[in-house]
């Protein structure tokens, strides 16, 4: 027959393990374990015991206690992790969550950004130069003379003091082989400006990438080969891609870029997307007169040059129908694009 | 530039495929950029005279009509046309006719009245996308004439011409291009180029022989002035130009067919000699157009012994101008200097199919050419007497000057070897003369008409066009290149948007250009030729276009605009260029209902914090400024950043908003080569304790002065102060007037061993006593 301590133990231990919250178990605990316990009690009973009891009876309260304690804190634990998991069981996932809100970048810093990239990844450094600009720069060093049928005083935007808004990012062209002599890997991202009615396809300040290589004995072939990798980075392996002569007074000669894609309006059409050329000999001309040596001598050095209009870019790759839609900053534009 | 397919057909042998030659156009640079179907070619369709008319019997609407078909027989036919009289010719569809849209036509009977045919409107007819009447035909057509013959079958192209090819200006120009691509021969009518036995004599002066080089003029009398016949107007018409007589007509004609403008004068009405000379200053001058210009004396014109009779290659007068009554012709063919014309058509704005093509340079060896043409057309079509011999002063220019190509540019430039024998071959069906050849390089003669082919790249394009780009391969050259000083800013400029975007801030990007209105605010660079009064100068600052997308974006019902903008100002007077950035916040920190939203405003706090998140250590300092009711200045290093503030009433007012925007300005250029790189500091390896400081204090005591008091007192231990809660004002009824409280953890630690409760028990004491004793504030426990 075991011992009364051991029923009192098994007692206690089916009192802990019935308990069904935290509760209950401290009440149990009290019961046999707290200062008046039960179990507590028979501490106070082994003073009273023989000297041949007391070993026996001491393992087994010390048994008792240490198996009551154990069931204790497992009990706890269940009983704690069973509320948790109610209480987790109960959470509405369906709640919205509590991200604050996201900003957004301007379309145009998205079409600039991904463009600049691309041209980073072919070895383009970047440049600039100011937005009010000499005539010089703007047309003249680019052998657009004063009487030339392509130079139209008419569109351009002037200062009173004569100098003018560019009308093109290509014065970045002239400002750079101003300063550095060749070799020469740059693109130039900035604002340029039009004196023409606003309607859905113009405004009077508009954005372009310019590009300009030169080195030794580059040619038709590295033009295309630069410009057609990056319109298939930009919209696509599949994009088709033609050049169609042109004429611009700096480069000679003169092409443009039309694309095809089905990622572009469904691809039904070629799309006129960036103009180009060889740098024309007389370019380097007038450069070499300003900085007074011949370091762009046309014999040794050429070159490709473009200018990308970004504005255009983005609404063919967005679907932006407007222009306008740039310039207004409408939120609910804007956000379209976070 | 519109062009008539059958006209080009009458000079060179086309492709069959209208297609294909729209591709090689295109595709050797002359852009077709649009084409047109025209034409009525219809079957059973006849030119019939209308011989009388009655009112229907039994419609208001309708009138009866019988017409002359050319069968013999007279026809009637029902029509609900009024714009005819008896006498008139119009189209007629007969039984068996289909016009535009399927319509088939066969007798019927209209309310009673038998019809045996319709009349026909130029929609109908698929001349017009839409009208109102019947096809009033000329006088001329010949009755029971199919309508075909009348409107001929024919595709217009709309061509994009560069401004450097002027040479492509005309039908005959185009032709010769299309004949040198395609390697068919061009047909020159003798006719036009017969120079016949015109004999030259003198007898005019040129006061300005740079701005005019040559000039001739041809007497053509005894003309008869009227109406052109069907196929002139057709053709004039074709081009969009409208038919105003015969004379004026033909020199349309002239111009459209040779690229070479003419003019004609009314001989009667001229006094005394010719003279081509600069206009006096102010001068005087009543065009065709019935306006009347002041001159200046750049302005070239040809005048008589009393005024000016043109503005050459701009306008004739009106004075002197073909009329009604005029009876003999001087015809005028010249050559102009394309920077005179275009100045000049420029500043009077005045641009005129002849300055079109002066402007662009016309061929000198098409000026007597089309004098000829145009006189020869005027003999047969207003029975005309054009005198044997043509005026002339001066001299035609010289053609262009020999260039010289070395075959291997022609490589090195394309990127892909061109035998010479296919060099050569190419520039010569473009009539290039070799004036010279060598294995390596030869010299060519260019036509009088290729001015654009002045050095060696201009004939390297010529070949690229008919090489094709297509053929030529694809490299792929990279070159390794340093950062640039741009790309330093691009990328400092990426990373503050990426952060501004990350705190949820919108970017814009507003139009560098201002508008009158946002002008009147602060001084900027103008424009000296603004095209309207939204564009007028070069922005100062932000303020005023974030002001007007936080205007837009209010009215447009945003509950939240917290935007930025990172870009160019342009100082005046210099319009010297500034890199900002430029701030708004406006409205809910939090907009729209979420089931955990904190409902507060934006305010000064949150401008700050952005400020601070994204520009480093900055300090705020009070100021004033005019447009802001609480104005602080941003300073970083000693150097002045900018402004963040809270927007006065006035703006807020015209904003149209109660909520208090927040708006902050600064020049970021010092920042970009500030941004430190970050450098390693030892991670601490012993535990920090934390203890707070509450205390009230006056409303006026600055957190700033708070901490500053705390840090001054030097303790090795302390590591960091932060303030928790600051809790006052209205919020806090129960305190003292005049006082807030304040909370402040500090953190103690040492990088050598952990702390002991006793000793962080005596420095925080210190710190509070300090606190008490300098500041006078209350703690609380």
């Amino acid at each position: 027959m075991p011992h009364e301590l051991e029923q009192l133990r098994d007692a206690a231990l089916a009192e802990v393990n019935a308990a069904s919250d935290e509760q209950a178990l401290e009440a149990a605990r009290v019961r046999y374990l707290g200062r008046a316990g039960s179990v507590s009690a028979w501490a106070e009973r082994m003073k009273s015991l023989s000297k041949e009891e007391k070993p026996v009876v001491g393992k087994l309260l010390n048994e008792a206690r240490t198996s009551v304690t154990a069931a204790i804190a497992e009990r706890v634990e269940r009983l704690r992790g069973e509320k948790e998991a109610r209480e987790l069981a109960n959470i509405d996932i369906s709640l919205p969550g509590t991200a604050a809100e996201a900003g957004s970048l301007h379309p145009l810093t998205q079409m600039l950004d991904r463009s600049i990239s691309i041209f980073r990844r072919m070895g383009f450094a970047l440049a600039e130069g100011p937005d009010v600009e000499t005539e010089w720069h703007c047309f003249d060093a680019l052998n657009t003379a004063p009487d030339h049928p392509a130079r139209n005083e008419q569109d351009t935007f002037y200062l009173p003091d004569g100098r003018l808004l560019r009308t093109h990012t290509s014065t970045v062209q002239i400002r750079t082989m101003e300063t550095a002599p060749p070799p020469i890997r740059i693109i130039a991202p900035g604002a340029a400006y039009r004196r023409d009615e606003v309607d859905a396809t113009h405004s009077a300040q508009f954005h372009q990438i310019e590009g300009l290589y030169i080195d030794e004995k580059v040619s038709v072939a590295d033009l295309k080969g630069t410009l057609e990798f990056f319109m298939r980075e930009l919209f696509g392996a599949e994009t088709q891609i033609r050049f169609r002569p042109h004429y611009f007074p700096f480069t000679e000669p003169s092409l443009e870029v039309d694309v095809k894609s089905k990622a572009l309006r469904g691809g039904e059409q070629w799309l006129e997307m960036c103009g180009c050329g060889m740098v024309h000999p007389a370019v380097y001309e007038q450069v070499n007169r300003a900085r007074g040596d011949n370091a762009y001598d046309p014999e040794k050095w050429s070159g490709f040059a473009f200018g990308l209009g970004m504005d255009r870019l983005a609404m063919i790759l967005f679907g932006i129908p407007d222009i306008r839609y740039f310039a207004a900053n409408d939120l609910r534009f804007l956000r379209q694009f976070a | 530039m519109k062009f008539s397919v059958n006209w080009l057909r009458e000079f060179v042998e086309l492709p069959a495929s209208l297609d294909e030659l729209a591709e090689l156009l295109t595709m050797a640079g002359v852009e077709i950029e649009g084409v047109e179907k025209r034409g009525a070619n219809f079957d059973n369709v006849v030119v019939a005279q209308i011989k009388a008319s009655e009112q229907h019997p039994n419609a208001d609407r309708l009138s009866v009509c019988q017409v002359d078909d050319g069968s013999g027989q007279a026809r009637q036919i029902v029509c609900g046309a009024k714009n005819y009289k008896a006498s008139d010719k119009v189209p007629l569809a007969l039984p068996g006719a289909v016009l535009v849209g399927g319509l088939k036509i066969k007798p019927s009977k209209l309310r009673g009245v038998e019809s045996q045919g319709m009349l026909c409107s130029p929609s109908e007819l698929g001349l017009s996308e839409e009208s109102d009447g019947l096809l009033i035909l000329s006088p001329e057509a010949k009755i029971g004439a199919p309508i075909g013959s009348l409107f001929p079958e024919d595709t217009i192209f709309d061509v994009e011409i560069t401004p450097n090819r002027g040479d492509l200006l005309s039908h005959f120009g185009l032709a010769r291009e299309i004949s040198a691509l395609v390697g068919q021969p061009l047909r020159l009518p003798g006719a036009i180029m017969a120079t016949g036995a015109v004999a030259l004599q003198k007898g005019i002066t040129i006061s300005a022989p740079a701005e005019c080089p040559f000039i001739s003029f041809r007497k053509i009398d005894n003309v008869k002035i009227g109406p052109s016949p069907d196929w002139l107007r057709a053709r004039i018409e074709s081009m969009g130009i409208r038919s105003i007589n015969n004379i004026v007509d033909i020199s349309n004609f002239v111009m459209i067919e040779l690229g070479q403008p003419t003019h004609a004068f009314d001989a009667d009405k001229l006094k005394g000699a010719l003279n081509v000379r600069l206009a006096r200053d102010g001068e005087k001058f009543l065009a065709l157009d019935g306006k009347t210009y002041a001159l200046k004396t750049d302005d070239l014109v040809i005048a008589d012994e009393e005024r000016a009779v043109g503005i050459a290659g701009v306008m004739g007068g009106q004075e002197t101008g073909v009329s009604e009554s005029t009876k003999n012709i001087l015809l005028e063919a010249a050559w102009f200097l394309p920077a005179s014309v275009r100045r000049t058509a420029r500043t009077l704005n005045l641009p005129s199919d002849a300055s079109y093509r002066f402007e662009r340079r016309v061929d000198p060896g098409m000026v007597l050419a089309a004098s000829n043409r145009a006189a020869e057309l005027m003999r047969e079509i207003a029975g005309a007497i054009p005198a044997p011999e043509i005026t002339t002063a001066g001299q035609l220019p010289s053609p262009p000057s020999d260039v010289s190509l070395r075959y291997e540019q022609v490589d090195d430039l394309i990127g892909v070897p061109v035998s010479p024998e296919r060099v050569d071959e190419t520039l010569r069906r473009f009539g290039l003369e070799q004036a010279s050849a060598g294995a390596e390089q030869s010299s060519w003669r260019i036509p009088g008409h290729r001015f654009d082919l002045q050095r060696d790249v201009d004939l390297v394009e010529e070949i690229l066009r008919v090489f094709g780009i297509a053929n030529v391969p694809v490299r792929d050259r990279s070159r390794f290149t340093p950062e640039s000083e741009a790309d330093r800013v691009h990328d400092f400029e990426s990373s503050l948007r990426a952060h501004l975007v990350g705190r949820g801030l919108n970017e814009v990007r507003t139009s560098k250009l201002i508008s009158r209105k946002a002008i009147a605010r602060e001084e900027a660079v103008e424009l000296r030729n603004p095209l309207n009064e939204d564009h007028v100068a070069l922005r100062r600052s932000f303020f005023s276009p974030l002001l007007d997308v936080l205007a837009r974006n209010v009215l447009a019902g945003a509950q939240r605009v917290a935007i930025f903008e990172l870009g160019r100002v342009f100082v005046p007077p210099g319009g010297n260029e500034e890199r900002h950035l430029g701030i708004v916040l406006w409205g809910k920190l939090e907009p729209g209902a979420h089931w955990r939203s904190q409902d507060r405003a934006l305010d000064y706090f949150d401008l700050k914090g952005v400020i601070e998140s994204v520009m480093g250590p900055v300090t705020f300092k009070r100021t004033d400024q005019s447009d802001l009711v609480l104005a602080t200045e941003i300073w970083s290093n000693e150097q002045r950043l900018g402004i963040a503030g809270q927007l006065g009433s006035a703006e807020m007012k015209a904003i149209g908003s109660t909520h208090a925007a927040w708006f902050a300005e600064l020049n970021i250029a010092p920042q970009i080569h500030a941004a430190a790189r970050p450098a390693f500091r030892e991670v601490h390896r012993f535990p920090a304790v934390t203890r707070d400081i509450a205390m009230m204090v006056p409303e006026n005591l600055a957190h700033e002065k708070i901490v500053a008091t705390i840090l001054t007192a030097n303790e090795p231990l302390l590591a960091s102060v932060e303030l928790f809660d600051v809790f006052g004002g209205e919020q806090a009824k129960n305190f003292d007037a005049g006082k807030k409280s304040m909370a402040y953890a500090l953190t103690y630690r040492d990088k050598t061993r952990t702390l002991t409760n006793e000793e962080i028990t005596v420095v925080h004491a210190k710190i509070r006593e300090r606190l008490q004793r300098e500041l006078g504030v209350e703690l609380r426990e």
